[in-house]
């Protein structure tokens, strides 16, 4: 994972507290003839500091920070090789995950738009693809059609067939049909149907970093004589 | 549409009423184009019902959807109901990724070389062959670039498309849930 800092401002000083400094009794001048009433003590005035969050903070918050990219993307399976170009850069840039799991969620990512297109969405409309990168833990992939497809389903209907062709003995038959079953279901920790407040459907995708399955990849990746460990 | 390049080539075979070909691949498979591609390995396998063994070399293929493997399956069934064979060779890792996790890789063989896939189709059929070649799965590493080798037969242009506009948003949960927990 490629992370960027932000630059730390040199002139910006860390907050130091302020200690208060302790009122001093007036002292009482020896007097001539003359009485000269002494100064009533003025209670010296205690100095606050503000402090502000230190500039090491601010970059821990930053690099934890859930990161969101959403594209509208045409309804035209036209544009689908450059979604997976760009699924496959962020995926290696942006996140831990390794390069056999970038090019995954490429595979992930072409599916659900393809689906997306064919069945959720008319010529002409757009469908919605949103990464959610949460740094050192998992990456979330929604993909939102329109709902005006020619064969109008829901949630519930995709989730009924999603389960029946995950059964171990069901027969794939014919050219479609395998790549939620077969490609997204088996690249994902979850994956939920949600019926959206505009008729269509939104697919949304879960792979935690911590899978086992993931480790064992990255633990792969990090043996590669290509990887080098900067201290 | 995505740019794929399909050429054809004879593999000599001294097995009478054996056609073999060499079926090479280049670009990317997606929806945008398999329809249309399909067609050339149909033509083939229309052209000779019996005995066609092909060999789909898959060095330069960066990419392929579910429904080219769903094609692949359905010529996998013509050509062996015609007594004929299928191999691949030279996978990219990340395609033998997706033909493992579908399945496919237990119905159709793949070889890391042209000569040891060649070896394993055309020995399959002589009399002395054993039952069945030994799968050895040693997939090539996919290279990151689009690859560069020249075009030797239809080129399908790709006219440049429009930008699609990404923008920040904060999602809003919508109302009806189905999750599915995968195991």
């Amino acid at each position: 994972m490629d992370n960027t800092q932000p630059q730390l401002n040199p002139t910006q000083p860390a907050a130091v507290p302020v200690a208060t400094p302790a009122p001093v009794a007036p002292q009482t001048p020896v007097q001539p003839q003359s009485v000269v009433p002494p100064i009533p003590s003025q209670p010296v005035p205690t100095q606050t500091v503000t402090t502000q969050p230190s500039t090491l903070s601010m970059i821990e918050n930053l690099a934890t920070r859930p990161i969101m990219i959403t594209i509208t993307l045409p309804t035209n399976a036209y544009f689908l090789s450059g979604i997976r170009d760009f699924t496959l850069g962020l995926i290696k840039n942006m996140t831990e995950f390794s390069e056999q799991w970038a090019f995954r969620f490429q595979s992930v990512v072409d599916e659900l738009c393809n689906n997306a297109i064919e069945y959720g969405s008319t010529p002409g409309q757009d469908i919605k693809i949103t990464f959610i990168s949460v740094p050192h833990q998992s990456i979330e992939i929604h993909i939102e059609d329109t709902g005006t497809g020619k064969n109008k389903v829901t949630a519930a209907d995709l989730t009924r067939m999603l389960e029946e062709k995950r059964k171990p003995n069901y027969e794939f038959k014919g050219l479609r049909g395998r790549g939620l079953a077969k490609i997204v279901a088996e690249w994902s920790d979850e994956l939920v149907f949600e019926d959206t407040e505009k008729g269509g459907i939104r697919v949304k995708i879960k792979k935690m970093l911590n899978d086992p399955k993931v480790q064992q990849d990255m633990a792969k990746y990090l043996e590669s004589p290509n990887h080098l460990v900067l201290s | 549409m995505t740019q794929v390049n399909i050429t054809i080539e004879d593999i000599p075979v001294t097995g009478q009423g054996i056609v073999a070909k060499l079926v090479k691949f280049q670009g990317q498979l997606d929806e945008s184009n398999v329809d249309e591609k399909s067609k050339l390995i149909y033509q083939i396998i229309e052209q000779n019902p019996q005995n066609l063994y092909l060999l789909f070399d898959f060095e330069e293929l960066e990419y392929m959807n579910s429904k080219s493997i769903g094609y692949l399956t359905d010529w996998y069934g013509k050509i062996t109901q015609g007594n004929g064979k299928l191999a691949i060779a030279k996978t990219r890792s990340n395609i033998l990724d997706i033909l493992q996790v579908v399945g496919l890789t237990q119905l159709i063989s793949c070889y890391p070389t042209l000569d040891e896939a060649k070896f394993a189709l055309l020995r399959a059929n002589s009399t002395t062959a054993p039952a069945e070649p030994t799968v050895s799965v040693s997939p090539v590493s996919p290279a990151v670039s689009p690859s560069s080798a020249p075009v030797q037969s239809s080129v399908t242009e790709t006219p440049a498309p429009v930008a699609p506009s990404i923008a920040q948003t904060a999602g809003n949960e919508p109302p009806t849930i189905q999750q599915i927990k995968l195991e």
